[in-house]
């Protein structure tokens, strides 16, 4: 168990397996992302209500929905980094940071831009859409942090104790609809029940576009992960044999 | 539950009823999104492999370590402007 663990948190073996599968899950996300959108955009049935508008949900929900994995996942990398202190918990925990920015800024942008037809305003201050904003500043907070610190130790302790702290604010914008009176609508019952306000017509491309989106930030975690491994160990033996090997 | 593609033509599918402009700004911040963090990290991993590169070469130069094959193991150490 504890042999699995330190392998686990090894660099080099995190580097090499991700290699492995990496063009595999690429290959995934591009067929997922390929049919969701088609779908989505050619064969979802105009809403009654909201006419074509409902396309934007189709990005805008599995978007949202991700963006909220990223304080948790933060979080538990922190944990792991002060309790274990082990070295590649902190190097997830730093690559997640910018990312989870990008998933919430693309969440507001669009909510946004569906708001301004469907609610007649870009913006409004309720909880849901507080909260996400709020979740924005936070990962740019930690973000700055991390730069601010000069010592890589501290600067990892520190933003493991905000990104903790952070995560307090991911159940806020989940039960932020239901909880107060908000102009977001809550969560929609996406269960497979015919007699339910949508049919499958309408979830099927949109669970295909979660998944699609969801391999997606793996995707891109892993690709920042590997990035920072290999500075963070530049000056180990198997590292400068990759720099030596490759071609640029 | 597959009824086929509802819109009649291009021109209409370009329209999306009147929301063009909603729909096509919502895929078009989507696709730099995507763009960005998939191509993003190839670009900063070539930046990281060159001025690794670059470095070792650099020190092979000023006879740090046994020029030529093994240039790569050369120490780093000494770069300026490293906080570790």
């Amino acid at each position: 168990m504890w042999l699995w663990f330190s392998k686990l948190g090894s660099p080099k073996w995190f580097y090499e397996l991700s290699s492995k599968w990496l063009p595999w899950l690429v290959v995934f996300m591009a067929v997922a992302m390929t049919v969701g959108l088609l779908w989505a955009l050619l064969f979802v049935p105009e809403d009654y209500q909201q006419g074509f508008t409902n396309r934007i949900f189709y990005v805008h929900v599995p978007v949202a929905s991700i963006s909220l994995a990223c304080f948790p996942l933060m979080a538990g990398a922190g944990v792991i980094t002060l309790v274990w202190k082990m070295k590649l918990a902190d190097m997830v925990a730093k690559s997640a940071a910018p990312i989870g920015a990008w998933f919430t800024a693309v969440a507001l942008i669009t909510g946004a831009i569906w708001g301004q037809p469907t609610w007649g305003t870009w913006w409004v201050w309720d909880a849901r859409l507080t909260s996400m904003l709020l979740q924005f500043f936070l990962l740019i907070g930690v973000i700055a942090l991390r730069s601010a610190i000069e010592s890589p130790d501290a600067a990892a302790k520190a933003c493991a104790l905000l990104s903790i702290v952070g995560a307090i604010n991911v159940p806020i914008i989940k039960y932020s609809v239901e909880w107060w009176n908000t102009l977001h609508q809550p969560a929609t019952d996406l269960t497979m029940n015919e007699n339910g306000a949508n049919g499958p017509e309408i979830w099927v491309p949109l669970l295909i576009m979660i998944v699609a989106v969801y391999s997606f930030f793996v995707i891109s975690l892993i690709l920042a992960t590997r990035n920072e491994i290999l500075v963070r160990e530049r000056r180990s033996q198997w590292v400068m044999d990759i720099v030596a090997r490759e071609k640029v | 539950m597959f009824s086929g593609i509802v819109f009649s033509s291009v021109g209409e599918f370009l329209q999306m009823g009147t929301y063009a402009f909603h729909v096509w700004t919502v895929y078009g911040v989507f696709a730099i999104f995507l763009f960005v963090n998939l191509y993003l990290p190839r670009v900063q991993r070539r930046q990281f492999i060159r001025e690794q590169q670059r470095r070792a070469q650099r020190d092979a130069h000023t006879g740090k370590a046994n020029a030529g094959q093994n240039a790569v193991q050369a120490d780093d150490s000494v770069v300026p402007g490293e906080s570790e």
